[in-house]
Formats: C-alpha cells, sequence, structure tokens
C-alpha cells in the first residue's frame, strides 16, 4: 500500500508523508483507523525507523496522526488535509515532471491535456472511453474544450 | 552552554595505514554519531577493510588515532569487545560447531549474552540450530554472525558487507532484523557494502573512500540532494564553447558531462535551485529534464578512475 523510492530525490521520510497522505485521500484510511507502528513500518519498507518516526511526527504535528499511549498511533478524528500552499506547490511540481516526458515524447498541448484528463478519469473509475462523452461534438480536426469537464466525483 | 554534546561512537581522526611501502589509508577522519548508520562504500581495494580492522583494533594505526566509545581501539581492544557487534566480511566460525553450540560458547564470554535474542533471530532467519557451521549456506552463516553479533546487545555495530554473495531472500531477511534491532534500541552502526540499492534506504550517514583517502561523509539526504542528472535536450552554437559543455554547467559541479546528438547530459554535484534556473533561462538551451541520482550514480561517478 505505502510504496516508497529510496532511490527518489525526495527524501524517504517525507515519501512516506505523502504517501499516508495519500492512503487518507484516496479513502484507503480513514478516521480513527490504526496505523502501522514505526517498528513494523520500518520492518515492511526495510528503511531506517528513525525515518519512519521523523514522518510519523510530522503527521502527528500537523494532527493527520494521533499517538494513543500504550495502544498505538491512529489517523486522527478529522485528519486536515494538506496546507493549501503546499498543495498547489506539490501540484505544480507532479504537472512539470509530466510535461518534460510528454515534451520527450514529443506530444503537443492538446494530447498532452488530454492524456492527463484521462488519467484522471481513469483514476476516479471512470473508463477512458466514457472520457470521450465529455468532449463528444468535438470533432478531430477542431481544438477540444479546455480541461474544465464537471467533477461528476465531488469525494 | 549547560548540556554537553554527546561526541561521535566513532571518532576517526588523522588515521593511516600502510602495508610496507603502500598506503593503504591516508589521513582519514571520520566521525559516526550516536545514533546514526553510516554506510562506508568504495570499492575493492580503497581501504575499506583496513578502516575495520583499526576499528576493530586487529591493526595499529600507522599514523593518528582511532577511538570507539571514547577509547582508543587498539589499547582498550578487550575492553570495547564486550560493547562491539561484529559481522566480519567473511563468517568465520569453528567449522564442527552448530549454532546452537556457537551460541552457548558465546554466552559465556559476554556478560550481557541474551540467549533468547538469539535463539529467536536463528528462527526467524530459519537456520537450523544443529547443523555444523561449515556445512551450512553462506546466506545462513552471515545469519548466525548476525545473530551472535546482535545477541551482545551491542552498543556499536560494525558489519563488513554482511549480504555479500547472499540471495534475494536472505538479502532481505538481513536488513529487516537490521532494522528491527534499530528500532528496538539505541544502536550505532557502520556497515560497508556493495549492495547500493539495499543499503540507500537504511543508511543515515554515507561516508567513501577512494584509493585510501575520503572523499565525503555527509548525511545521505544532504548527498542526494545534491546530486542530480540533467538533461540538455538540445543546445545551439556549440560552435564557440568548450567542448565538452562543462562551462554550462557552472557553479553546479558537473561530473560527467556528455553530448547525446546535439543535447548534453550531466551528473551534477552541487544542485541547487538558482543554479538551475540560470541554466534553464540560456537562450541556446532548448528543454532541461532532472532526474535524481540514485547512490550507486553518485558512487560510480566518484570512484570511477578520473581524480574526482
Amino acid at each position: 500500500m505505502l510504496r516508497i523510492d529510496p532511490s527518489d530525490a525526495i527524501p524517504i521520510w517525507k515519501q512516506i508523508e505523502e504517501g499516508v497522505h495519500r492512503l487518507i485521500a484516496t479513502g484507503t484510511l480513514g478516521p480513527n483507523d490504526p496505523v502501522a507502528s514505526v517498528r513494523e513500518l520500518a520492518r515492511e519498507l526495510r528503511v531506517n525507523p528513525l525515518t519512519v518516526s521523523k514522518a510519523y511526527r510530522r503527521l502527528a504535528d500537523a494532527g493527520v496522526l494521533t499517538v494513543r499511549r500504550g495502544e498505538g498511533t491512529y489517523v486522527s478524528d478529522r485528519p486536515p488535509t494538506m496546507a493549501a500552499d503546499e498543495r498547489r506547490r506539490k501540484l505544480r511540481d507532479a504537472a512539470r515532471r509530466y510535461a518534460g516526458t510528454a515534451r520527450t515524447l514529443s506530444a503537443g498541448l492538446e494530447e498532452g491535456l488530454d492524456a492527463a484528463r484521462e488519467a484522471l478519469l481513469e483514476l476516479d473509475g471512470q473508463r477512458p472511453a466514457e472520457a470521450s462523452d465529455a468532449s463528444e461534438g468535438a470533432s478531430a480536426g477542431e481544438p477540444k474544450t479546455p480541461p474544465t469537464h464537471p467533477r461528476k466525483h465531488a469525494p | 552552554m549547560t548540556e554537553a554534546k554527546p561526541g561521535p561512537i566513532i571518532d576517526v581522526e588523522g588515521l593511516g595505514v600502510r602495508y610496507g611501502k603502500t598506503a593503504a589509508l591516508r589521513d582519514v577522519s571520520l566521525q559516526v554519531p550516536p545514533g546514526a548508520v553510516t554506510a562506508l562504500l568504495g570499492r575493492n581495494g580503497a581501504g575499506k577493510s583496513s578502516l575495520v580492522r583499526c576499528l576493530l583494533g586487529h591493526r595499529k594505526p600507522s599514523s593518528g588515532r582511532v577511538e570507539l566509545l571514547g577509547l582508543d581501539s587498539w589499547r582498550h581492544r578487550a575492553q570495547l569487545m564486550e560493547q562491539i557487534g561484529v559481522v566480519p566480511e567473511d563468517p568465520d566460525a569453528p567449522p564442527t560447531m552448530t549454532a546452537e553450540q556457537l551460541g552457548r560458547f558465546s554466552a559465556r564470554l559476554y556478560p550481557e549474552w541474551d540467549a533468547k535474542g538469539y535463539a529467536a533471530r536463528l528462527q526467524r532467519f530459519d537456520v537450523p540450530g544443529r547443523i555444523a557451521f561449515a556445512r551450512l549456506s553462506k546466506g545462513q552463516r552471515a545469519q548466525i554472525m548476525l545473530s551472535l553479533a546482535l545477541a551482545v546487545k551491542p552498543r556499536v555495530l560494525i558489519l563488513d558487507d554482511p549480504t555479500l554473495g547472499l540471495d534475494a531472500v536472505a538479502r532481505r531477511a538481513v536488513f529487516e532484523e537490521l532494522v528491527v534491532e534499530l528500532a528496538d534500541r539505541e544502536l550505532t552502526v557502520l556497515i560497508t557494502s556493495h549492495d547500493l540499492p539495499g543499503i540507500e534506504s537504511i543508511a543515515s550517514h554515507v561516508a567513501i573512500l577512494k584509493a585510501g583517502e575520503l572523499l565525503l561523509d555527509e548525511e545521505l539526504e544532504q548527498l542526494k540532494s545534491r546530486f542530480r542528472r540533467i538533461a540538455l535536450g538540445r543546445v545551439d552554437g556549440r560552435g564557440d564553447r568548450d567542448a565538452d559543455g562543462s562551462d554550462l554547467f557552472e557553479g553546479l559541479g558537473p561530473l560527467e558531462v556528455r553530448s547525446r546528438g546535439r543535447g548534453i547530459e550531466a551528473l551534477v554535484s552541487r544542485f541547487d535551485d538558482s543554479a538551475f534556473e540560470r541554466l534553464r533561462a540560456l537562450p541556446d538551451v532548448h528543454s532541461v529534464e532532472t532526474w535524481p541520482a540514485t547512490l550507486e550514480d553518485i558512487v560510480i561517478a566518484l570512484t570511477d578512475g578520473g581524480s574526482h
């Protein structure tokens, strides 16, 4: 569930921190659910326990996790979502990485945006075929509508 | 200052080791703080084993000093033995002794011997207790050595390539056991390894030796944040520039610069955002991409040939 890439430039503690945020965002972890102990997670990922501990401490400081003495660590009652500016920065960074790949594949603006939209819809459980519904009417030659499709799947 | 900063657990200062006329180590200084896991890396023959031998008090430094837990490793070897767990590069134990016999033997040597922990680790490793050491696989022998080392409840653990020659399952089990031990109590580790992907997620610090000299000793996170691969997709007007393109990466500490078609790729050792933005803004440079450098990339770039 929680996957890390030790060779990435992003420090492992940050990958764990973001991983927990992601598990909460996708609903894999709900309020008050127990999370793996530092020892268990370190063992599972084979990373230095201090690294896991750092991630957990930051998550606890941010109110995402709650440590119950003698019991373990849990997702908070109402875990706060990521701070707005951090969220924006992450989204922009990820988009830049994607843009690099798209450019490598010499995808133009439209093709690149389409692929991103398709991937997002897929993640929401819509098949790519349905995605074409949103842009129906746009014939092959015309530019397609910008990616302002309505969010059908508001969480 | 009211609080004394805890001194390093391993403190090597100006260490030199000579074998006859050959210098195995030259002026090596290295500090391992409490709780750190320092990966000592370098090519074969770079001096890792010489350094480990000095740490264990098996060899007297030709110059400089080596201290563990504040004690000179050569003069206080016997005293230190009780606080240091060791997994030697070549697991050696009397060939006819079984794991159980080795445990009973060690119990008499060490006052703090943890018999229960020893038995539990052998069980987790799935190592048979009653088969002679010489008849076990390389992985099983290494696992016995690690179990023996940890049963001493050491404050310092010195692992000399503990996963060398082990298969993927045995290697994973060794790293898992190490991680659990780190979670359970305060332990300082120095580990040499060629398994760079395996060590990359466990090490907190990295020290790199090359031809007997220490190239660096720093936190892994910092090391990885300053190394980066950069690819410039297309660079115009190359005629009037340096042949290899190193000038483009000025201020970024380029190590491996290669042209690739009309573009240029480099591994840089001093990546920072402002230098990168300058590069991105150069009018002759079309498209800039970056990738993280793995520990393996970094070690290879620093220790392969050349004089960086």
